[in-house]
């Protein structure tokens, strides 16, 4: 029952947070100084085919007319038609959303398999040369701009050692395994971009983490109970350093996607970001609300996972 | 433990069944034998940077649209590597009187579901226009526009409200003409998604587009403005790199053939000294500017405008920033590569201190510093410009030597779109990419109420030899009415048009047959160039 009501209440706050990024996302683009008319239209538009444009899209109608329009179309499952291509928003994100999934899915994956122990070395060896390099791989890490760090393995692994391809996701014309061979290759350099935009902040936080668990009475108790160092750090110590590790999780994921723009454009992977990129130049209003309904309910979502998670990691959490 | 190690393990599963779900419902699987495709040819891979934002060619605006919609939509009429107009689906076009006007096109073309492609496709494509008004560059060149009729199956007579001599070859070349068959259905033809079930009159239909990487299209034949009827290539491709650099190493290592966009500056000498890689150069029909918007005081002054003119340094943003890879068009609104029309101008002067002469000997007082007080000006440019950007800070510098101030501001393009529109700026720089129709263009540029009359010039005179110009169907008579208005806009300051930009082209050198046609949106992916293109042994 503790467990159920706790459950409620998140997926509640979720509801209304989710709701707020729409108003808020619909508001501020109305608020843009810009035309969406001359956006899709171009710079030669005529007067009479603006009007005609801006009566189509419904922007002519007062504000809160246009409000409860987009909010009564949202609860009946509809995210409206984009400005720029007259095509459903929904077919255009659904379109997208795998690619973006499998490659935040796989680069968040990765980052908490690399990042997690990487973590557990440094604080067991703090102070050591391993500590400085794990620390360095961090910093630099999180210092890295994407698009340089893009350039460079494309350069790298793209075109000098010809290992992997350059853009896309797929290989056109390949069926069966080579079709999910050839989404493995064209997968491995953006999400290596991402992980390397990533580890840095989960690898930091895990050194801190395991390094406050190590001083913990429980563990000078266990270490003084005679009990091997490896059991304390990995089966005692770390089930407790990676409760803020779970709470980053769910604050990066919203990280992630902004740095998976920035990585789908370089390694021309067609993800939602992507799409959000495009319809930020096109002002496609419609377009741009799904894209944040989708991804705000994605963090949402994910956020309300970590926090069920953490409540299992952490029965306390629940009585909170 | 024994509990959370279970939850563990499940949550794990189901995440991963999830993906594999996922990304099993995007697999594709193997086509069945598409017998419409047969040819020997290979496939051409064309990088661009832009996805396809609309596939009705009677709305499609960006570039990509632009390429696409080519290939299955013809215009009537090309532009040669001369400038001028020249057949592509019309064979001949002219006036029989000041307001009619005809198309013949040629015999034996079909859409590529077998209808064929008459003079009544033809005709509907400008009644649907005028009538549904659909976004897009085609209405704009149709106010005198009145009706089309097909008098035969390859004859189609204009009639227009008033005597205008820029509508027939205008509109023979910004309209694509659709199938009727297909268009006529859907009602308005400006809120038509045309997003499947695509037909074609070739060289080449889409037959799968994949949003985000990339566009499939199959060679449609017969194709009777090549020789022989047949396209080379087999299939063309357009793969979506939205990053330039990606877009060349892409190149380079021979995932595409050609990249549709033309190449930034800096890039040029790179890829030309690269083996392998061939760089066309694509004359260009369009202009970089600065326009002084008039309708704000003391912009309206011409002393003010002819100072600021002298500070330009253009030899320098020529050399530096262009790398030398621009012609300068010295104040003429009419582009080199337009011979017919072309008459060289003298080049504005870059001389600060003589700037400074005018504007005293005009009345502004200089403060302590040198500086004019009152002369303090806004300029907008767009962000997403890369070489404007970078020249803008020279204007600025430049401009200070003179005593007079101005303060960039870089917009994100959309915003400074809409500050042109609506007048609010003091300098505008922008450029345009297609000016292929002199006459056309002063009309919009330089009439009262013309669509970008950034400058707001209102000046009864030039007025007066663009009406001229546009009515009359005397081809030198109309030479020299636009020439003379050129000369007035240079003379006055109305525009100061800096350059046009040689664009440069790059493909794989083992492609070859490419026909060359000036601008951007013909370049060398014009549909006869990528039907003529052969692919010799690797």
């Amino acid at each position: 029952m503790k467990y159920g009501l706790f459950i409620v209440r998140r997926i509640a706050r979720g509801i209304f947070t989710i709701w707020f990024a729409i108003t808020l996302t619909f508001l501020l683009l109305r608020l843009l100084p810009s035309d969406p008319a001359s956006a899709v239209g171009g710079e030669r538009l005529t007067v009479q085919a603006r009007e005609i444009l801006l009566s189509q899209f419904g922007l002519d109608q007062p504000l809160i007319v246009q409000y409860e329009k987009y909010l009564w179309q949202l609860l009946h499952g509809n995210l409206g038609i984009s400005f720029a291509q007259g095509t459903s928003v929904t077919d255009a994100l659904m379109s997208r959303l795998p690619w973006t999934l499998l490659l935040t899915g796989t680069a968040l994956a990765v980052t908490l398999v690399i990042g997690v122990p990487l973590g557990v070395l440094a604080a067991s060896r703090i102070g050591g040369v391993t500590d400085g390099v794990i620390q360095m791989i961090g910093v630099v890490g999180q210092s890295t701009f994407i698009p340089s760090i893009g350039i460079f393995l494309l350069y790298m692994f793209g075109l000098v050692f010809n290992w992997f391809p350059i853009g896309g996701a797929q290989t056109e014309g390949v069926y069966g395994w080579a079709w999910y061979l050839s989404v493995l290759q064209h997968l491995v350099l953006p999400a290596t971009s991402l992980v390397i935009l990533q580890l840095g902040p989960y690898l930091l936080m895990m050194r801190a983490s395991m390094i406050d668990a190590l001083g913990e009475d429980y563990c000078t108790l266990a270490h003084a109970n005679g009990l091997p160092y490896k059991r304390i750090l990995w089966k005692h110590a770390l089930r407790n350093a990676l409760l803020p590790t779970t709470t980053l999780t769910g604050l990066q994921l919203g990280a992630l996607v902004g740095g998976a723009v920035l990585t789908e454009t370089v390694f021309a992977y067609p993800g939602v970001g992507r799409a959000v990129f495009e319809a930020v130049t096109q002002l496609d209003y419609p377009m741009l609300q799904g894209a944040f309904v989708l991804l705000a309910a994605a963090v949402v979502a994910a956020n309300m996972i970590t926090d069920i998670v953490y409540e299992f990691l952490d029965p306390r959490v629940a009585t909170v | 433990m024994l509990i959370m190690k279970r939850t563990h393990g499940m949550l794990a599963t189901a995440v991963a069944a999830a993906s594999m779900l996922t990304i099993a419902a995007c697999a594709p699987s193997a086509p069945t034998a598409n017998s419409t495709t047969s040819g020997g040819g290979a496939t051409l891979n064309i990088a661009t940077q832009a996805d396809i934002v609309n596939y009705n060619p009677m709305v499609g605006n960006s570039r990509t649209d632009d390429w696409v919609n080519d290939l299955m939509y013809p215009r009537l009429l090309t532009i040669n590597s001369d400038g001028v107009k020249s057949p592509q689906l019309a064979t001949k076009w002219g006036y029989t009187d000041p307001t009619h006007g005809y198309y013949d096109i040629v015999t034996g073309m079909k859409w590529s579901d077998g209808v064929p492609l008459t003079a009544k496709d033809v005709a509907y494509t400008f009644n649907a226009t005028k009538k549904d008004k659909p976004a897009g560059t085609l209405i704009g060149q149709m106010s005198n526009f009145e009706s089309a009729t097909a008098v035969s199956a390859t004859k189609i007579e204009i009639t227009l409200s008033k005597p205008d001599s820029t509508v027939i070859p205008e509109v023979g070349f910004w309209a694509n003409i659709v199938p009727e068959h297909i268009f006529a259905k859907v009602g308005n033809v400006g809120t038509f998604a045309n997003n499947k079930g695509w037909v074609s009159a070739g060289p080449y239909r889409l037959v799968s587009a994949v949003r985000g990487q990339s566009y499939t299209m199959d060679l449609v034949k017969p194709y009777p403005l090549v020789p022989g009827g047949v396209p080379g290539p087999k299939q063309v491709v357009f793969k979506v790199y939205p990053d330039v650099n990606s877009e060349i190493l892409a190149l380079r290592q021979g995932a595409v053939d050609i990249i549709a966009e033309a190449l930034p500056p800096t890039q040029v000498k790179v890829l030309q000294n690269t083996s392998g890689i061939t760089v066309e150069k694509i004359p260009g029909l369009g202009y970089d500017h600065l326009v002084y918007n008039m309708a704000r005081k003391p912009l309206d002054q011409l002393a003010v405008r002819k100072a600021l003119s002298e500070t330009v340094d253009y030899q320098t943003i020529l050399n530096s920033v262009l790398l030398g890879q621009a012609t300068p068009t010295n104040g003429n609104p009419i582009m080199p590569a337009l011979k017919a029309f072309y008459e060289p101008l003298t080049p504005y002067k870059y001389d600060p201190a003589d700037a400074k002469k005018i504007l005293l000997a005009a009345g502004y007082k200089e403060d302590s510093s040198g500086n004019f007080p009152k002369l303090t000006f806004n300029l907008i440019y767009s962000l997403q410009n890369a070489v404007q950007s970078e020249w803008v800070g020279i204007i600025q510098k430049e401009a200070a030597k003179a005593g007079i101030t101005i303060k960039l501001q870089g917009l994100q393009r959309n915003s400074w779109l809409a500050d042109a529109n609506n007048g609010d700026f003091d300098i505008y720089v922008g450029n345009f990419a297609v000016m292929d129709d002199p006459t056309t263009n002063m009309s919009l540029t330089y009439l009262l109420g013309g669509i970008i009359n950034y400058s707001h010039v209102n000046d009864p005179k030039l007025s007066a030899l663009i009406e001229q110009a546009s009515q009359t169907t005397d081809v030198s008579k109309q030479t020299s009415l636009v020439q003379q208005a050129a000369r007035m806009v240079h003379d006055n300051v109305y525009d100061n048009v800096m350059y046009t930009q040689n664009l440069y082209i790059a493909h794989r050198s083992l492609w070859s047959g490419f026909v060359v046609e000036p601008s951007e949106l013909l370049s060398i992916v014009n549909p006869v160039s990528l039907a003529s293109a052969k692919e010799s042994a690797k």
